[in-house]
């Protein structure tokens, strides 16, 4: 009888069993000692490999909730939120506010817990608890992704020069110093800067880069040489957080903080009996509790808006918005 | 026993090697030290066989037969299935006690387990991917181990209770793979779970449904609860289950001998029992060493593959509130999730399946043909082949190919980079990306060529493909370009932003947009498919 071609299959001597499984023991443990060799830096591809995933998670986290106050960038927004894409931020900040765990503890608390404070502070907005352990929206595992991410731009923050910092003066933890070294350009304006900031902000009797602080100076904030563009206004002066220039204010749509800017031009008119569009607009900038559109707190919109910005640059404003 | 006097009676040298042989004779449980080199040499046993001592002598050789039909012993008749499949429960079991030792059964640290067993554990990825190779192994093995005796009539009498056993070993063998499914916690193996308990669900009548699938859940959803469910029935109820009924089975296959090839005897006899001497194949030593061989030989193979081009694939946290886009339930259940695609939960998802669970069981009781020869069995052979080609198609149809598309822009991003899983621009990696504008209205292939931008150029052009097959294919979808913008938003980190722009069937314009992060240091992998050791090269520090 032939035999069919699969009886190559048909492995009758023992001794050509044993010394193929012999080979396949031996191909076995080479393999494994393959894997023993590479072992270290496999696990060590694979730690850097999960940070980096929980990055990658922690900047779309970022971008749909920080962002609207933080800036994309990180780098804060004026009068808004601070910055932590900042040097200041990663090197001083919690010496100043005397936080005894590290910065990732304390950025993770943040986030966590937010900043539940009733008292008045320098910023649009409170930092809401983001836990949803304590009536936020994300979970755990979300917050230590945002956490790497927010961390991941230490590198950044830390390169910086005190020009570039995009640093604010927090009225609650005065920096006594600076944490750049008065060698670096930039230096003195920054002090300059801070000591004005905090002056503005009511803090007397601190020092500042060695520089005392002194009782406010009125009217010292010195006009702006050149007219900003409303645009650049609305963005630097912080607007640009709580109000939608994009989207309109209609009954399904409102903005969550403050309302959307999108149709200001269809209902400015119509808000206050009396006032034509430019005067209502006008007057809730430079005075926005004068009326407070139904369903939005009184107090959130900072009242020195008149402050900031010249009067030229005010009715600038509200020609933009009206025509956005 | 007194040495000394023994020593003086036999001498020294008589004395140690009776001792050693003594040894050696216990140790292999009746096999003197002679007689096992005598086996090695392929030498015939002496009369009475010597060899049979072990079989009552020893515990585990006492279960196995003392000599099988030469026909049945050709690699062609069994293809090991039978034996491969106890292995790889004994594997599986082994590989489980290492992963459990870094693993903790709740929604809050199984994952993060996962991770440190990944990245902090040696060889702990090594063991996990065995492991679910493992799984799938013994899924596919245990279901050709039937399709053989299918194709081999083995079933008919007197073997209709141990086909039988062995389908209960089959569907205990799914559940198992499939509440393991479940154990690392993340997106796939949530909602690849919760897509399968809420079959049961579809039981009627309602209450009854409620009832089983809130016991396996253990709340009406699955949370901490049914994550301990899943990992009890996994590790121990299911391993017993089929532990009882795997020794039942066995005991029917030694009770009634192997099934001989049809061809050995007259049709509706059985004689596989009544093997004559001359065709005798013995157990020890021959098919000892060949089975040994075999599993030792798959082990390699196992271990070869998870070396080289298998990984246990791991989806970020599972997320109750959001659905990946395209859950798929594993490959073995494909041909499932294609039926509830044509028919409603109760029929496809609970009905059908019983009904073919219990003709399946029934197949010895209900096949009238005497005969095991395939010449006889004309109908049987066809209908089995009908039915697996049907399987195929039905699994064909359960994955996302087949009815679940998305909006074509979505489609389109998500081939490049899906929502969960790696997808080729994450394996093509970051490096391979530079910033810049990308749009498919210019020339991109042309523009990056193959030579300068190998793994841009494939991007590219993967990116023109699926829109331009989309385009095609869509009457609402026309005249689309897309825009992929590559921008440095951190040192080490990437933002993607995939824009799609298009006109629908109404002349209306449309767009879409949608943004990825990728970061330096982060590997993405295909469950299979060559390894990536690109760990291994030198950094650029080193260099």
């Amino acid at each position: 009888m032939r035999k069919p071609w699969y009886s190559i299959f048909y492995i009758k001597s023992p001794i050509t069993k044993i010394g193929l499984g012999t080979l396949a023991v031996l191909a076995g443990i080479a393999l494994v000692l393959f894997l023993m060799a590479t072992e270290n830096k496999r696990m060590e591809a694979q730690a850097a490999s999960w940070d980096g995933r929980s990055i990658e998670k922690g900047a779309s986290l970022f971008m749909a909730n920080c962002s609207t106050c933080h800036g994309l960038d990180g780098k804060g927004l004026p009068a808004v939120a601070p910055a932590l894409n900042s040097r200041y931020f990663f090197s001083q900040r919690i010496d100043d506010v005397g936080f005894s765990g590290t910065l990732k503890q304390y950025v993770g608390g943040t986030i966590h817990s937010g900043r539940p404070s009733k008292v008045s502070t320098q910023w649009v907005n409170i930092m809401p608890t983001w836990s949803n352990q304590v009536g936020g929206p994300l979970r755990e595992d979300q917050i230590d992704h945002l956490v790497d991410f927010v961390l991941n731009w230490e590198e950044e923050a830390m390169a910086q020069t005190p020009e570039e910092d995009p640093w604010q003066f927090f009225q609650d933890a005065l920096s006594k110093q600076l944490p750049y070294s008065p060698d670096e350009p930039g230096y003195d304006e920054k002090v300059q800067q801070a000591i004005a900031a905090a002056e503005a902000a009511g803090a007397v009797g601190y020092e500042i880069g060695g520089m005392a602080v002194e009782a406010p100076t009125e009217g010292e904030a010195g006009a702006p040489a050149e007219v900003r563009a409303p645009e650049d206004l609305f963005n630097s002066l912080g607007c640009v957080g709580c109000h939608n220039i994009n989207a309109d204010q209609t009954d399904d749509n409102k903005g969550p903080i403050a309302p959307n800017l999108g149709n200001l031009a269809d209902h400015a008119g119509s808000r206050v009996e009396g006032e034509d569009a430019e005067t209502y607009v006008h007057q809730s900038i430079v005075d926005p509790g004068a009326f407070v559109v139904p369903g939005y707190p009184n107090g959130v919109m900072p009242q020195n808006f008149a402050d900031q910005m010249s009067e030229e640059e005010i009715q600038g404003l509200v020609k933009w918005l009206l025509s956005h | 026993m007194a040495v000394q006097p023994e020593v003086e009676k036999k001498g020294l040298w008589r004395s140690f090697t009776e001792g050693a042989d003594d040894i050696f004779t216990r140790i292999t449980a009746g096999i003197s030290a002679g007689e096992f080199r005598r086996m090695l040499r392929g030498e015939p046993p002496g009369r009475p066989n010597p060899r049979l001592k072990p079989h009552s002598e020893a515990f585990l050789l006492h279960i196995k037969p003392t000599y099988y039909h030469e026909s049945v012993t050709r690699f062609t008749h069994t293809f090991r299935l039978g034996i491969l499949s106890t292995y790889l429960f004994f594997f599986e079991t082994i590989t489980g006690i290492f992963l459990m030792i870094w693993y903790t059964p709740s929604p809050n640290q199984a994952y993060t387990d996962m991770i440190a067993l990944l990245s902090n554990v040696p060889y702990g990825q090594f063991m996990r991917d065995l492991h679910r190779l493992g799984a799938e192994m013994m899924v596919a093995i245990v279901t050709l181990h039937m399709v053989r005796t299918y194709l081999t009539g083995s079933y008919k009498p007197p073997r209709q209770f141990t086909w039988f056993t062995g389908v209960i070993l089959l569907v205990v063998t799914l559940f198992l793979s499939f509440s393991g499914y479940l154990l690392p916690w993340d997106q796939l193996a949530f909602w690849a779970v919760t897509i399968g308990t809420s079959m049961p669900e579809a039981v009627p009548p309602k209450i009854v449904g409620e009832t089983v699938n809130l016991l396996a859940r253990g709340a009406p959803d699955i949370g901490a609860n049914g994550l301990l469910r899943f990992y009890l029935l996994h590790v121990l109820f299911l391993p017993l289950i089929l532990f009882l009924f795997f020794f039942v089975h066995y005991y029917k296959v030694v009770h009634f001998g192997i099934s001989l090839p049809a061809s050995e005897e007259e049709v509706g006899q059985d004689t596989a029992n009544k093997v004559p001497a001359s065709r005798r194949v013995y157990f020890l030593p021959d098919v000892l060493i060949d089975e040994t061989a075999v599993m030792i030989a798959f082990t390699t193979l196992l271990i070869l593959l998870v070396t080289f081009f298998f990984s246990a694939p791991l989806e970020s946290i599972a997320n109750p509130q959001s659905t990946p886009l395209h859950t798929v339930a594993p490959w073995y259940f494909y041909w499932l999730q294609g039926m509830l695609k044509i028919a409603d939960k109760t029929f496809a998802g609970v009905i059908l399946p019983g009904v073919l669970l219990v003709l399946l069981m029934a197949i010895p009781y209900l096949d009238p043909n005497p005969s095991r020869r395939v010449r006889d069995r004309r109908i049987a052979i066809i209908s089995g082949v009908v039915a697996g080609v049907v399987m195929i198609i039905l699994s064909w149809m359960g994955t996302p190919k087949y009815a679940a598309q998305a909006a074509p822009p979505v489609e389109v991003v998500q081939e490049m980079m899906p929502e969960e899983g790696a997808g080729i621009v994450r394996e093509i990696g970051y490096e391979e990306i530079p910033n810049g504008v990308y749009d498919t209205r210019n020339n991109l292939p042309a523009m990056y060529p193959e030579e300068e931008y190998p793994g841009l150029h494939e991007i590219l052009v993967e990116f023109e493909g699926h829109i331009d097959y989309w385009d095609k294919k869509d009457s609402d979808f026309n005249e689309a370009y897309g825009i992929l913008t590559v921008v440095q938003e951190q040192p080490n980190l990437k933002r993607l932003d995939w824009e799609i722009h298009w006109i629908d069937a109404e002349g209306a314009e449309g767009s879409f947009q949608r943004s990825f992060w990728l970061h330096k240091d982060s590997l993405y992998w295909e469950e299979y498919g060559l390894k990536d050791f690109g760990y291994l090269m030198p950094t650029e520090e080193e260099q």
